[in-house]
């Protein structure tokens, strides 16, 4: 009987950041701790070195990734991934938004193939801020949570553009935080 | 920028047996199942040790998704021990480490042929359905990219012809397993072959569901508080199985779903299918300490 194989910490630290992933997507704003990880792992000086783990979890070779952090990109570039500007991306991780214009040019996939709408990846500040209200598949009713650090407009800029099942996910990160909101989810401003 | 850098360590095998880049092509495309509930994705399925049709597509998930800690059960049809669900739990256990179970309550990851279990999901377990034909559409629209163009617009027309003609020649509907359900009200999935006593517990389930078909390359979800409609017309309602007033010859269990065990003199024996079930049904009659989750079905009514 050949040696049951083992996680290598990478490997592990991929499978959990994954989990939390899914998890945050499955219920929306219900957020989700991204696993630790050392310091030695990702490159230093990183703002926001969750977004890091992210593309180690779902980024290779055959994505096409926008990274507004040039170390970020840096990184990115080692998965193999090819750089992209926003309106090309299926992947982009910013370190902030300050208008929402930029989710127009987001790619939404089409009605034949959804799967190519984009995921952005954005830092906020979850739990404080303006109060907004959830619905949709993966909310049990509505769910009422708050999120800072978004430029003004933002979810009404999302639900304008966004024509179900076209449309991006978006993941915002605090920290070792995440939250995901996927297209199915309504937001409303309260 | 080194080799070093560039490189990993030598593995004699990946770790739960998919490579790295299938795990995250993997990985994005269960992400985007989940945000499109419903609607089916197209991914590579890569090639794992089994024949495409034998559940190649959930055991890509489950090894997408299994870490050491993760406890899995196995199911074929509702049964622990047939040769697809034992084979599939010593792969998965033999890839991965993970512990195994047979007791719903405690699995983590539950991969099904054909049947969800009897015992409600929580919230924290995600249930992996083997799909065959995940086009709901085929029996209607045999091209699958004129089927894809009908998802698109929601031109589900045929789909309600089809129930409409069963009824007319048969007095009922006639589809038995994988009934076409409307997911989030937009998309029209088979929820694979599972009967149609199991499809009512989909809608709203605290579990996440992800259903893959390896041999056709998709998958598709169904997210945790969805809703999941069996097609029906407002004047001939959804009907599961007759199995309510059934009692299981072994355990005594009533009121869930039956296998049928004909006998040489023309009648049947009716066993639980849900094996679990049974065993622990019989366990607790003899007095053991068991633990009998809540269930779906309540005196064989959907609860």
């Amino acid at each position: 009987m050949p040696a049951v194989p083992q996680p290598s910490a990478f490997e592990s630290r991929c499978n959990a950041t994954y989990d939390a992933l899914m998890w945050a997507l499955s219920r929306p704003g219900l957020p989700r701790d991204l696993p630790p990880f050392d310091p030695d792992d990702l490159p230093a000086g990183l703002a926001h070195p969750a977004h890091a783990a992210l593309i180690d979890a779902l980024i290779d070779r055959e994505c096409t990734v926008h990274c507004e952090n040039p170390e970020l990109a840096r990184h990115a570039a080692r998965s193999g991934a090819a750089p992209g500007t926003p309106r090309t991306a299926d992947h982009l991780f910013l370190d902030g938004l300050a208008t929402p214009d930029l989710l127009g040019d987001l790619r939404q996939g089409s009605d034949l193939h959804p799967e190519d709408g984009a995921t952005l990846v954005l830092p906020a500040r979850l739990g404080q801020g303006a109060p907004l209200r959830l619905s949709g598949p993966g909310v049990d009713g509505t769910l009422d949570v708050r999120l800072a650090g978004l430029p003004e407009g933002f979810w009404q800029t999302r639900a304008r553009i966004m024509r179900y099942p076209m449309g991006f996910e978006v993941f915002l990160t605090d920290g070792a935080r995440v939250l995901g909101l996927p297209r199915s989810t309504r937001v409303e401003v309260l | 920028m080194t080799l070093q850098s560039l490189t990993k360590d030598w593995e004699p095998m990946a770790y739960g047996f998919l490579d790295g880049s299938a795990k995250r092509e993997i990985r994005r495309k269960m992400l985007k199942a989940i945000s499109v509930p419903g609607c089916q994705m197209p991914y590579a399925s890569r090639e794992v040790p089994m024949a495409r049709g034998w559940g190649t597509g959930g055991l890509q998930v489950s090894c997408t998704l299994v870490t050491p800690r993760t406890r899995i059960k196995v199911i074929d049809q509702g049964a622990d021990d047939s040769v697809n669900a034992a084979s599939i739990r010593k792969f998965l256990a033999s890839v991965s480490g993970a512990p195994v179970t047979t007791d719903t309550l405690q699995a983590d990851l539950i991969q099904s042929r054909h049947r969800i279990p009897e015992e409600r999901l929580r919230e924290d377990q995600v249930l992996v359905l083997q799909v065959p034909n995940p086009e709901p559409l085929r029996s209607v629209q045999p091209n699958m990219s004129i089927a894809r163009q009908m998802h698109a617009d929601a031109d589900y027309g045929r789909m309600w012809l089809q129930l409409y003609e069963q009824i007319v020649r048969s007095g009922r509907v006639m589809q038995g397993a994988s009934y076409p359900s409307l997911v989030n009200g937009r998309h029209v999935m088979t929820p694979s072959p599972i009967p149609r006593w199991d499809v009512p517990k989909l809608h709203m389930a605290r579990h996440l569901t992800l259903l893959s078909a390896g041999r056709e390359k998709r998958l598709h979800a169904v997210p945790p508080f969805t809703r999941v409609e069996p097609l029906v017309f407002d004047d001939v309602p959804y009907r599961v199985e007759d199995h309510a007033g059934l009692t299981c010859h072994r355990s005594g269990a009533r009121g869930f779903f039956m296998n049928e065990i004909p006998q040489a003199d023309g009648t049947s024996l009716h066993e639980v299918s849900d094996s679990d079930l049974g065993v622990k049904t019989i366990r607790a009659a003899e007095g053991e300490d068991t633990r009998i989750g809540a269930t779906w079905y309540v005196d064989g009514e959907m609860s």
